[in-house]
């Protein structure tokens, strides 16, 4: 490895060196518009996410592109501004950017009619309308991975399977923070409580969630069997504390997949052995593409940021992401070769057939129809020192789950 | 020298109640108008649509608002709820069928409506008390879009607006759009503008200065203070409806946030309280100087050859404007409408400023 890993390398380095003149031989460098939030409201998550968009870039790079064409990672920040959103994407769009990821939902929302209109790709995984999952209504919008609705619905199947198939009788509780994020999945959860015959009960917190005392003293007099939390940040840490202080042991708590190893330290690794959380990636540093990067980037000292952030589900979040947008380059290029376009990368996502990055995420598979890639998630629990999947891959009631995805989107259609 | 004259001087009333006291101001005013007339033609469509665009809007909301607590002085802290009662109410119009211009009346009656309902329980409370009640008003308007599905459209809280249209005629290119914009804020700068040297705008600043000497001159404070509320309701809720019209197509709770209100009271502080220019200037600093920073501070870094991490790319520029805002504050504590109205007197009597005015 050692001895063609060099060559190759110089090679590599000879070839980007005599690149810049003669340019026109080379296929046009792929990019990809990230417009985050790196300073207002989504900064939990946008570091690790971003730097992990850099660093898997940086690889690709290094081992020569897609099919010999560059991968170029745009991150400008929008505060969380729609209109500042929408600025970034009208100024890459200009550029020539066709794929953008905003990773804001209020952000997201505000580019999805330009995008529709201009025909753009907008990733939008785990943020933004979860019924864009609908490829017969949003044409140009990609949620891959799981919607709030399918992992909720995923979460009660792991439920079920605690309690040997049969939910009757059983009480799961539900605390959210009480606007749009934390109320998406109650519909699902109510339609699931009537089929499976389990009491629901709701918790609503009131933003930002620094103050749940109120909440966690009626969880205790309901005494939940399980207890669903859809909540960000520092609210899970909060959430912790005031379980703590109610007697409620922490093994109840199932959050939603916004819960990485910062809110971990908050609350102590050892205090928060046996807190769950729904994924659609594996958590922890045992992964192939991780110690790729380790290996290739961080070990010769090019990393985009610190190490530690790369300790982080998120990071693993932001690998799967862009392990997707760019084996979608890939795809566009194998049916259509160079230069990609608009319209053959949206062919090349919608060939993506369970590709899973080499056991990074759960395998998705893209098609017209689903934008979703078929929403998988797992239940991970922490040990104290790293995340243990307690179910396998689970595409549970996906058609419950799609009957509220065409609701939702034939409202949209209705305009 | 450059104003062609030295000082204003009236000699009639008809002269001081003139609409530009001097003829510079009008032609300049002219060159604007002829400037923003001509911005499809001279601006590339990024600048067009998405910096001048929300940029007009934005003011034409900011006048509103500039009316209440500029001209009579009740401090506003609910401002982007007004507007979203407008943005969605026009949106709900629209999408049940109603023309567009209806839908936008709509829009500014219903902002209008609630906006003075808050008016009525506010008004018996003054300064510091008034601001906690409008900022009440914006928690319930928040509270209202994120329970009420009907309203905000389904679980997303996203509600599609209609394609624009106005006299049955689909405007959908960005021209068309940027003139909608143009329009509705020139109306509304027309609408300021005339407020100054009428009986209505006098007693508006009686109002602001001291209510009880305006009441002892028999000007009715709680009338006006009404009026007041009501208009620039009005006016802040065809300007959301607007907004959404053109700019984003869609309402969500986020673009009538607490947080936008909070944007909306600083465009017209650090502009300058009760002035129309100022407020043009201040929607320009608060809503398009951060986008701008970040640019410069990425350009910048690039050329310099720093390598700077994601992050703090995006955190200089949020403490550079934030010292902006600070240093024209120190240097000007009346806003930018002053600092712009002290160049211009400096300039009237310039270079002959040593003869007093």
């Amino acid at each position: 490895m050692q001895s063609i890993g060099r060559p190759l390398f110089l090679a590599l380095l000879a070839a980007g060196l005599m690149s810049v003149p003669a340019e026109a031989a080379d296929p046009e460098p792929f990019r990809i518009g990230v417009c985050y939030d790196l300073s207002k409201a989504y900064t939990f998550a946008t570091p690790q996410v971003s730097q992990a968009a850099l660093d898997l870039a940086d690889l690709v790079n290094l081992k020569g592109g897609i099919d010999g064409a560059p991968v170029k990672v745009i991150v400008r920040d929008h505060g969380n501004e729609p209109q500042r959103g929408v600025e970034c994407y009208e100024q890459l769009k200009r550029e020539g950017v066709f794929v953008f990821d905003t990773l804001s939902t209020p952000v997201s929302m505000a580019i999805l009619p330009r995008a529709m209109k201009d025909q753009r790709i907008l990733m939008q995984s785990l943020v933004g309308r979860g019924d864009a999952v609908d490829g017969t209504v949003f044409k140009w919008v990609y949620p891959v991975g799981p919607t709030y609705w399918g992992q909720a619905a995923n979460d009660i199947a792991y439920i079920k399977q605690l309690h040997d198939g049969n939910l009757s009788g059983v009480k799961v509780g539900f605390v959210y923070f009480d606007y749009p994020f934390g109320q998406e999945p109650i519909e699902i959860l109510k339609t699931l409580s009537e089929k499976e015959g389990f009491e629901l009960i709701l918790y609503p917190v009131p933003l930002p969630g620094n103050d749940q005392a109120g909440v966690w003293s009626k969880v205790r007099r309901d005494k939940p069997d399980h207890i669903i939390s859809w909540m960000l940040a520092g609210a899970h840490v909060v959430a912790a504390k005031e379980m703590k202080r109610n007697g409620i042991p922490i093994e109840k708590y199932i959050s939603v997949n916004w819960l990485n190893e910062v809110d971990i330290a908050n609350i102590g690794a050892e205090a928060a052995k046996g807190i769950k959380r729904g994924t659609n990636v594996v958590g922890g540093q045992n992964v192939a593409l991780y110690k790729e990067i380790m290996a290739e980037i961080y070990d010769k000292g090019k990393g985009n940021g610190p190490v530690e952030k790369t300790r982080d589900v998120l990071y693993n979040t932001g690998l799967a992401m862009y392990s997707i947008v760019f084996e979608a380059a890939r795809k566009a290029v194998a049916i259509h070769g160079h230069p990609i376009t608009a319209e053959s990368y949206k062919a090349g996502l919608e060939k993506i057939e369970n590709y899973d990055a080499s056991g990074l995420m759960a395998p998705i598979t893209v098609t017209a129809d689903d934008h979703g890639g078929g929403g998988r998630t797992r239940i991970e629990m922490w040990d104290g020192k790293t995340w243990v999947p307690q179910t396998d891959w689970l595409a549970s009631y996906q058609n419950i789950v799609w009957q509220v995805v065409k609701a939702s989107s034939s409202r949209f259609k209705g305009n | 020298m450059f104003y062609r004259l030295s000082g204003v001087h009236h000699a009639s009333y008809m002269s001081d109640s003139r609409l530009y006291k001097i003829p510079a101001d009008r032609n300049l005013a002219l060159f604007f108008l002829a400037l923003g007339l001509a911005a499809p033609f001279l601006f590339g469509s990024l600048y067009l649509n998405s910096y001048v665009l929300p940029w007009l809007v934005w003011t034409a909301a900011a006048l509103g608002l500039n009316m209440v607590t500029g001209w009579a002085g009740q401090l506003h802290l609910g401002y982007a709820a007004v507007m979203a009662v407008g943005a969605y109410s026009a949106v709900h119009a629209a999408k049940f069928g109603v023309p567009w211009e209806f839908a936008l009346l709509i829009g500014g009656i219903s902002a209008s409506v609630i906006g003075s309902l808050f008016a009525f329980a506010a008004l018996r409370v003054k300064g510091l008390y008034l601001a906690l009640t409008t900022l009440a008003m914006q928690f319930v308007m928040d509270w209202v879009l994120t329970h009420s599905p009907t309203i905000s459209g389904g679980s997303h809280a996203s509600l599609q607006a209609p394609t624009f249209a106005l006299l049955g005629q689909k405007i959908t290119s960005d021209t068309g759009l940027y003139y909608v914009a143009f329009g509705w804020c020139l109306l509304v700068t027309i609408f300021m503008l005339n407020l100054r040297r009428t009986g209505l705008g006098r007693a508006l600043v009686a109002v602001r200065e001291k209510d009880y000497a305006a009441a002892v001159l028999g000007v009715n404070s709680f009338y006006y203070k009404f009026v007041a509320f009501a208009t620039s309701s009005f006016i802040g809720g065809v300007s959301g409806a607007i907004l959404v019209a053109t700019f984003f197509f869609l309402a969500a709770p986020e673009q009538f946030s607490v947080a936008v209100s909070i944007q909306a009271l600083a465009m017209i502080i650090v502009g300058g309280l009760g002035s129309i220019i100022g407020t043009y200037f201040g929607v320009a600093l608060i809503l398009l100087m951060p986008s701008i920073v970040n640019g410069i501070v990425a350009g910048g870094a690039s050329t310099l050859g720093l390598k700077l991490n994601v992050e703090s790319l995006a955190h200089i520029p949020n403490a550079v404007y934030g010292a902006l805002i600070i240093i024209i504050l120190m240097i000007e504590p009346l806003g930018l409408g002053k600092l712009y109205g002290n160049i211009r007197d400096y300039l009237i009597l310039w270079p002959f400023d040593q003869l007093k005015k």
